[in-house]
């Protein structure tokens, strides 16, 4: 044993060497380094998790805004839908009014015509009975009271009106 | 640079004046005149050239003597590897921070390495382990890789009235007394582990299984003949099993002390036998095999204390 140099005091130095040793680096490695291993693993690990988080909220608010946006979509085609069919009311009743406008002119046109006309065929009548007393009296040489001429005449006609219908 | 198939050109030169320098190492240093010699050729090899012959020493020498101690050249190697690790580890965890910097991050990839190389082996124990396995690493390979520095075993010697010289530092993993505390250390907390783990009668239980020896007395005095021997039989074998286990835990001892005593030994010796025979030259060679067997030796004393521990440790050891 002495040979190759085994020597108790040495041996105890060396082991207490070795503790000094294990002491210093557990103090100042092992558990400061193991403590942040797990710290920045903890951080990794909630870092990835907000971030699923973050990216389940955005997909979930992107949604929603489709959502948003179809309904608004479709709120607007039922406002064009509803102006589309008050204008063709109006329209339509734009086109009542013309037509009742224009019988109506065509009514009044009709009643004047026939005003005239009757206008014209009484003083056609009234010519034309002056001009059948002149030929009355010429015929008969007789003058005739004109009143009476008249009251003959007017029955002559209302015969002939008479007849006509 | 031009580059050729093979190798470029710088390496070329380099590799000449190795080449060189290893042809007139081998012809002017021991080895090579002894040879020579024989021829008749008469060669002495320059001033500069000369390398003292080596004395191998077995034992650590002592530097310093105190009245009750004596600092070996040894322990002063020792002092250097603490110093070494400590003020590594100091300044690497001073201020730690999350995102970590250069030396932190060296830091905990060495002790993440360490880590990770023995969970699995360890499993769930490899937390509890870890201290005592890098410690043991650490203290291992940088006694070992240290010992590369040109000062030890080197140029400072202590010159005693008597004429005997010492160096004043020699590499820590060459002194038995180092590599036996390690295994001391080593050996003491597998069967601290154990005790812990288990408690005190489980364990000695796990060397011992007296339960077949039980048996076969209580059938031996039930006068059951045939079961009673059967048990006695069994029983007497397990106890030379248990003989055999406790052996085996105290040759652990032995094995580590000397494993990693012979192999430093040996290489320290053979650095400076292969100085000594081709100066210069041939140390280069032995030097990077040395820092394979280093950092092997490391790992192997580390890993084999885990194994052992571990094995104590788990509730179906020692089968």
């Amino acid at each position: 044993m002495e040979n190759i140099g085994i020597n108790l005091p040495l041996l105890i130095a060396f082991l207490i060497n070795f503790g000094i040793l294990f002491v210093l680096l557990l103090v100042f490695g092992y558990k400061p380094i193991l403590k942040m291993l797990d710290q920045r693993q903890a951080k990794i690990r909630e870092s990835m998790e907000q971030a699923d988080h973050i990216r389940e909220q955005t997909a979930k608010s992107e949604e929603q805004m489709k959502a948003h946006l179809e309904a608004a979509r479709k709120e607007g085609q039922t406002i064009i839908s509803q102006a589309t069919q008050m204008g063709e009311k109006v329209k339509e009743e734009a086109r009542e009014d013309a037509r009742k406008e224009a019988s109506a002119v065509i009514e009044r046109a009709r009643v004047e015509i026939d005003r005239d006309r009757d206008k014209t065929i009484e003083g056609l009548r009234a010519e034309f009975a002056d001009i059948a007393i002149m030929a009355a009296e010429k015929v008969i040489n007789e003058s005739l009271d004109k009143q009476k001429h008249q009251k003959l005449i007017n029955e002559v006609l209302e015969e002939s009106k008479l007849f006509k219908k | 640079m031009s580059k050729k198939p093979g190798c470029s050109t710088p390496l070329f030169i380099v590799g000449i004046i190795l080449a060189g320098m290893f042809l007139i190492a081998l012809v002017y240093g021991p080895l090579g005149s002894k040879i020579l010699s024989l021829t008749g050729a008469q060669i002495t090899a320059p001033e500069w050239m000369a390398v003292g012959k080596p004395e191998i020493q077995l034992k650590s020498e002592a530097v310093v003597h105190l009245s009750w101690f004596t600092i070996t050249n040894t322990l002063i190697a020792s002092w250097l590897t603490i110093i070494v690790l400590f003020t590594f580890f100091f300044f690497a965890t001073r201020r730690m921070k999350l995102v970590p910097g250069r030396l932190q991050n060296l830091a905990e990839i060495v002790i993440e390495g360490l880590l990770n190389l023995i969970s699995p082996v360890a499993e769930k124990n490899a937390r509890i382990l870890l201290p005592l396995f890098a410690t043991i690493f650490l203290y291992v390979i940088t006694n070992a890789y240290l010992a590369f520095i040109p000062i030890f075993d080197g140029p400072i010697y202590l010159i005693e009235p008597n004429g005997a010289h010492a160096p004043i530092i020699r590499a820590a993993n060459t002194d038995i007394n180092v590599t036996l505390s390690i295994a001391i250390i080593s050996f003491l907390y597998t069967e601290i582990q154990g005790l812990r783990i288990h408690g005190l009668f489980p364990y000695i239980n796990t060397f011992f299984q007296t339960g077949k020896l039980r048996d076969g007395f209580s059938h031996l005095i039930k006068g059951k003949i045939k079961p009673a021997l059967s048990g006695l039989a069994f029983g007497f074998l397990n106890l030379l099993i248990g003989v055999l286990e406790i052996i085996s835990h105290l040759v652990r001892l032995l094995s580590f002390t000397f494993r990693l005593f012979g192999n430093m030994t040996a290489g320290l010796t053979l650095l400076l036998v292969a100085t000594f025979l081709v100066p210069y030259i041939l140390s280069i060679a032995v030097y990077g095999l040395e820092s394979f067997f280093g950092a092997l030796q490391a790992f192997i004393f580390g890993i084999l204390t885990v194994v052992f521990a571990s094995m104590s440790m788990s509730s179906d050891a020692e089968h």
